[in-house]
């Protein structure tokens, strides 16, 4: 995400991440007890996992991420104006970078003066399952989110 | 809830499916192509923003909601 990040960016396509909630606390980042606590988190992903585009952190009761849905690791696209555009349940960044192109592509017919009107689909995107990665991460987090997910999914 | 319960529940302690199950409400989010809410965000030297303020800078903007774990 990063680089899509880079990649959009000179053509007026910003990108944050937005830091909620631990998914998978573990000894090492446990579940989240005071803001300042979630600032510090919200530091080591830039530190720890090289995230380098702005990181928002929503309020102590997640009240924007709640009033989106919730998911661990979702993304949206937003239009100028604040509406949603593109909402996923799960993050992938070449998903992410389909719908970008063709964002571009239609800003480009309008500009071409092609009359373009908005109208709703739905689809199915799949991405690759990185299970090794994962736990990678998990025990970052500490063996009680390892413990965790094997238990949650067993 | 109270709002320590809903600290607690939002900020749980254990991934165990009675504590995140009830968090995933992707099909109750804000429909497309209707102006979505908007909240009070920080930046990470803790001064106060708005999502609407970030999404004012591009003609579009990518959000990523997620956390370290």
């Amino acid at each position: 995400m990063n680089a899509i990040a880079a990649q959009y960016a000179a053509q007026k396509i910003g990108s944050i991440f937005l830091y909620t909630h631990e998914a998978h606390p573990g000894e090492h980042y446990p579940h989240i007890t005071s803001f300042a606590q979630k600032l510090r988190h919200a530091q080591a992903l830039r530190t720890i996992y090289g995230v380098n585009r702005p990181i928002l952190v929503d309020a102590l009761d997640g009240a924007c991420h709640r009033a989106y849905g919730s998911m661990p690791n979702m993304t949206w696209i937003f239009t100028r104006a604040g509406l949603p555009i593109y909402k996923s349940d799960w993050t992938d960044s070449d998903s992410v970078a389909n719908m970008l192109d063709y964002l571009v592509t239609i800003r480009q017919r309008r500009r071409d003066g092609e009359r373009v009107a908005p109208f709703h689909v739905e689809r199915i995107d799949f991405r690759t399952k990185d299970q090794d990665g994962f736990y990678v991460g998990l025990t970052r987090n500490g063996s009680k989110a390892v413990r965790e997910f094997d238990e949650a999914f067993e | 809830m109270t709002t320590d319960d809903l600290l607690a529940s939002y900020n749980y302690d254990a991934f165990v499916p009675e504590k995140f199950g009830p968090w995933m409400r992707f099909h109750e989010s804000p429909p497309l192509w209707e102006r979505a809410p908007d909240f009070p965000l920080w930046h990470l030297d803790g001064s106060e923003t708005r999502l609407s303020a970030i999404f004012a800078q591009n003609q579009y903007t990518v959000v990523e909601f997620g956390s370290f774990t």
